[in-house]
Parts: C-alpha cells; structure tokens; sequence
C-alpha cells in the first residue's frame, strides 16, 4: 500500500558510512540514496557486508563509535530535518519516539534481569505525558495485547527467559509501538524465528502498519520476506545501492546484473527448479573496492568500461533505478568481454 | 560461470535402489532428573519419537520441521553421537547398534558429517590441508605423497586451488570454509553425509554455490546425504525424499515433487503456506496456524498437532494417528485420511 502522501517521511542523500582503521578506511556506505513515504514498506536486501545494516543504524544515529563515521556532505532528513545536525538529547527524543528498530536477536535486545512490562514501561516513561504507574502499566498490557501476547496480564510480570524467541520478539515489537512511531526499521527482524513463527510475526507488523500507518523499512538478505512485505526494494551491494524499484517491477523486469543473478540463485518453494544459478566470487573488501563497477570481476556482461569508472545512476523510470553502465543506451549492445 | 549438474528437475539418482541406512522406529528420551545428591527422575523429553525412515544409496533425505522436532537429535543418532533409547538402526542390513571393533570403525569412517557453521567446525591453529586429510590419516596410514594426491583431489573436487591448503581457515571466507568442511567430509570416501543446516549460515549469492557443489558430488561420489533444513526451498532443491517432523514424530513421508504437490498433513500445508513466496504475486492459500510448538517436556495428547491444528476433530486429542500410506510412495500420520 503506497500512500497518497508524497511527501517523504525519510530522505537519505549521498550517506557515506566510513570506518576509520588502522589499515584503511572502510566505505561500508558509499552513496545512497533512497525516500521513505508514510504508510511505504521498503525492503533493504543485500549480503553481509553489503551495507544495509549500517544504513540503518546511520538512520538510527547509532554508528559505532569512534571508528564510524558519517562523512560530510551526507543527508538523512527526517520530516526535512537533517538527523545529522541533531545534538546527542535531540537524537534521543527521536529514537523510539519518531524512528524504532527491531533486532535479529530477541535474545540479546532485551534485558534478562528485568521483567518484559517494565521494560515496555521504560519505554512508555520517556515518550508518555501520563506519568502515573498505574497507567502506565495499564498502556504496557494494552501494547502487549496489542502484539498479540497471550494472557498480556500474566506476561507483564515475566522474564524474558521464560519466554520463547516468538513471544520475545513480540515483546521487542511492543516496545517498538510504545512511542507510537512514525518510522520502523526491522533489521533482520524475523531472521531466527520458526517458519510458521515468522509467518505470524510478518502478518502482525502488516496489521500494525495498516494500523498506524507508519514506514517501515525491512533489512533483509531474503527477497522471500521483500516478495510478501514489501512494496519498494532496494538492491545493495558493497555499500551502494545497485537498483531500487518497486515490488512488482523488481522481480519482472531486473535491470541490475546482481539484481537478476541473485533473484535467479535462490530455490524455490513453489516450483522445481533444474539447475539454480550460481553466481561465482564473493563481494569485493570494502576497504580496497576495485576502481570501476564494485560487481565488475562476478558480473557475466562485464565490458572494459565498467573496470574502469564506477556507473551512474540511471533512471528507467522515475520509480526504477539501476546503476549499470548497460542502461546506457550507448553501451547497451556492448559484447561481454 | 555455472557448472551444471544434472537435467533432471530433481537431483539425479546413482543408486540402485538400495538403502544404505535404516531406522526402525526410533526412539530417543531424554530424562529429566532433580536433586543433587539423590537424584530422582522426574520426567523425560521425548525428543525423537518412534521414526522410520531408509537412505537410499545415492540420494537425499531431508528431515524438515521446526525448531525442537527431534531432526537434530535424529542426526546425531545416525552419527553415533546419540545412542537410541528404543529402536533399530541398520547398516547395510545389520543392527549399527551392535558393531564393535573394525565395523564400528568402518561405520564412523562411513558416516560424516557438515555442520552449519563454517566458523566453529573448522580447527583456526590447522593447516587447511591438514584439516581435510585428518580423517584420512587417522583411518588409513599412509604416505605423505599419496596423502598430498588425495589432497589435491579433494580440493580440485570442492572447487578450492591447490596452494589454499597451506593456509588456515581464518583467510577464508564463509562459502569457502563450507568447501573445506565438505571436502574433509568426503576425505574418507563415505557412504553417508549428514549434512545440518549446511547453506543457512552462508550469504544468498553462495548459498547456490554449495547447494550446487553437493548436488555435483553426489553425482561424483555416489553418496547419500541426510539433509536437516528449515528452508523449504533449499529442501525442494536438494532432496529426493522428504520426512516432516513435529515434536519427535514423523507426520509425512513422500517424495520431494509428491510432497510438494500433494502436501496432505496439515501441519505440512501449513508449513508450506507459511514459506516466503518466491515473487510477490504469488498468494498463498491462507492457513494461519495460531500459537507455537508446545514443549515437548509436556506434549498434548493423542495428535501433538492437534491444538495448532485447522482442522481438528474430536478424536484428534484422544488417539495418536499412525503413519499410514496414502499410495505406496506417500505416508501420513493423520486421522483425516
């Protein structure tokens, strides 16, 4: 569901993430660009060292410290204020309020040595005017129920051992929803729950989006979730995104080389398939990226001109780009070499 | 770029026909002691069930089903790490419980194993090349030159070059180090791969990689492998032969392309429906299957399935359905057949 607003909720231009070592500088972000609109669900997709977990935490203003940092000249506007500029208190009224993440790992998000209502409180204690105890454990069990806690009463007072990574995961979700956001950013959110477990939590966010009407932006390596969730996706790769388009015209007509070859290495659940694609090589390292086209050395129409200058982006459509220097129509015959 | 394996749909057979490993009604039950001193049993887990199944010479038996259903358990019992509490386990024939002496050996050497994580199964102080003939060396002596041939070998098999068998695991990357462990796998010429989880932990581009060298060295080698997955894709790829499990017992039973085209189980259509679509126009028949695997400490009764279960009836809770044959080649545990 795409919103009628057209005003982006989210822009980022230009963000450059670098990391500063001893060794070099790592771009783990190099130039992405992207908008978010209210009610929009994006699908960020990529492998592990693509970028797409950085880019959300650059978003989240929680970039590791000091090796990390957002280079000048980068942009995240959130309702046409830069993130970026925000002071350190500034920031915290925004994170869990504004813009809220949702982890992989329910295990590790939550605190062991609180119960699960009051960690929903903790979280309701800095976003809520109404600071009376009894209401605010009063909305922490409404959110629980919300998410679809069984008997949220009894579950208030629980640990988080004494629930199973499903139920965890829900609780992380209320936690996220106590500050009513505007933006929700899942980071691999479903990646360690059971199949039928994930099932339930995706149809869950659905219904809290349709709900609330918030964005959310879904990082993930699996183009299963992004084929059911998503309404725009984005392909990273090497820290730059290769193509962005919506769902639909993403899965029928890719344009990015990496696009195609990974769309055509995953199985299959709904058809036998004779022989998956394989694409060969691994990502290029970030701190040494080739001079011209990152994807160049695994690409199968690579041509002189992409070892040489990285591709710009190019527009098919308005709502479909892809940086390949293929989508030029001066190269568009070139011969693979 | 691709290497291709096979033309059929599904991987192709070797065998005769012939089954290498047969379980008869396993069972493996855990228990449950309190008190320090004295201790008392207070329950126990019953973490496999009562399972059948045969690996046939050359092919691929997948054990799909969520976390707790017993397909690890049921692994590590093939492997010998388990003893079963009840049950027989064959051999080419011959009760594997009752081998001693040269046959147990022959049978560990036989029997090998992948794991999921590449990280933690290889040794960071050995040598690559060690790594992989270890097994080797251990089971048969011999020189150092025909030991450096097999070595070459098996890492011309698994697509690694020569020279990477003087490094160490840590300068390779996760797709690589699958190769390696693959690699010392098929050191000993084995009848069997346990294969858990082996593409999970691995990125979506060199997931495909893997997928397709272990269909290309089954072919090679004539091996059978057991495959634990959760992904069902990854199942329809790679298997001839599909078991579903839930809480310790097999519900179905049936060829790769009869299960997916005629799942009957409900708890299989459900894991079925809750699988990722593979393109964003595929709907899935809606079959919400609401909260979550109970605890196998404390199973409900008759049917474990039945309080998840759509399709309930009323003798659902009261007897425990048999696996029983649908046709000769599909078996299900279900009172609606």
């Amino acid at each position: 569901m795409v919103a009628a607003d057209t005003r982006p909720i989210l822009e980022v231009k230009d963000l450059r993430t670098y990391f500063h070592t001893r060794t070099g500088v790592v771009k783990a972000v190099d130039g992405v660009n992207f908008e978010l609109y209210p009610g929009e669900t994006l699908g960020v997709v990529g492998e592990s060292g693509s970028g797409k977990s950085m880019t959300s935490l650059s978003i989240m203003g929680l970039v590791p410290q000091p090796a990390g940092r957002i280079e000048e000249g980068s942009q995240i506007l959130y309702r046409g204020e830069n993130l970026l500029e925000k002071s350190a208190s500034e920031m915290r009224q925004i994170r869990g309020k504004e813009i809220c993440m949702i982890l992989q790992d329910p295990m590790t998000s939550l605190n062991p040595v609180y119960t699960v209502g009051n960690q929903v409180i903790e979280t309701l204690r800095q976003n809520d005017d109404d600071q009376r105890s009894t209401s605010l454990k009063e909305k922490a069990i409404e959110l629980l129920s919300k998410v679809k806690i069984p008997a949220p009463d009894s579950r208030f007072s629980n640990f988080p051992h004494q629930m199973s990574g499903g139920m965890r995961q829900r609780v992380v979700g209320a936690i996220a929803m106590a500050g009513a956001p505007n933006v929700l950013i899942a980071d691999e959110a479903t990646t360690s729950l059971d199949a039928t477990i994930q099932y339930q939590y995706l149809s869950l966010l659905k219904e809290l989006q349709e709900e609330t009407g918030m964005a959310i932006i879904f990082v993930t390596h699996d183009f299963g979730i992004v084929a059911k969730m998503c309404d725009r996706v984005a392909v990273m790769y090497a820290g730059r995104i290769a193509e962005i388009a919506d769902v639909r015209e993403l899965f029928n007509n890719p344009q990015h080389p990496y696009t195609e070859a990974l769309m055509r290495s995953v199985p299959n659940v709904d058809e036998d398939i004779d022989f998956l694609y394989s694409i060969e090589g691994q990502p290029p390292a970030l701190d040494n990226l080739p001079p011209g086209c990152t994807f160049a050395d695994r690409c199968p129409y690579v041509f002189d001109k992409c070892l040489e200058e990285f591709p710009p982006a190019v527009a098919s459509d308005a709502r479909h780009i892809a940086t390949c220097w293929r989508l030029i129509p001066e190269f568009a015959n070139q011969e693979a070499r | 770029m691709t290497q291709a394996v096979s033309d059929a749909a599904t991987p192709s057979t070797n065998g005769n026909g012939n089954s290498i490993i047969e379980l008869e009604n396993i069972r493996k039950y855990f228990p449950i002691t309190r008190g320090v001193l004295l201790r008392r049993l207070v329950g126990e887990v019953k973490a496999v069930d009562g399972v059948s199944f045969q690996i046939k010479e050359g092919e691929t038996y997948s054990l799909v089903g969520e976390s707790g259903c017993g397909k690890t358990t049921t692994a590590r019992m093939v492997l010998q790490v388990e003893t079963p509490s009840e049950g027989v386990m064959k051999f080419n024939g011959k009760d594997a419980s009752r081998f001693t002496g040269p046959e147990r050996r022959e049978y560990r050497a036989s029997v090998q194993a992948v794991f999921q994580d590449p990280w933690s199964s290889l040794n960071p102080r050995m040598r690559v090349g060690s790594i992989i003939l270890e097994p080797l060396l251990t089971n048969q002596p011999m020189g150092k030159h025909e030991a450096q041939e097999h070595l070459q070998t098996l890492l011309r098999d698994v697509g690694l070059r020569q020279a990477q068998g003087e490094y160490y695991p840590h300068e390779f990357s996760g797709g690589q180090r699958q190769r390696i462990a693959i690699a010392r796998a098929l050191s000993l010429r084995p009848k069997l791969i346990v294969l858990d989880e082996p593409v999970s932990a691995l990125d979506v581009s060199i997931r495909a990689q893997i997928m397709n060298l272990l269909r290309q060295l089954q072919d090679q080698y004539g091996v059978s492998f057991l495959l634990i997955a959760h992904n069902l894709a990854t199942v329809r790829y790679m298997s001839h032969q599909v078991g579903v499990m839930y809480l310790g017992r097999m519900v179905e039973q049936a060829p790769v392309r009869e299960l997916f085209s005629n799942p009957s189980h409900p708890y299989t259509k459900a894991l079925i429906a809750a699988s990722l679509p593979s393109h964003p126009d595929i709907e899935r028949e809606e079959m919400v299957i609401s909260g979550e695997v109970p605890s196998p400490l404390n199973p409900p009764s008759g049917c474990h399935f039945h309080p998840r279960c759509p399709m309930v009836m009323e003798r659902c809770s009261v007897d425990d359905p048999v696996l029983r044959q649908l046709s000769p080649i599909h078996e299900v545990a279900c009172h609606l057949f």
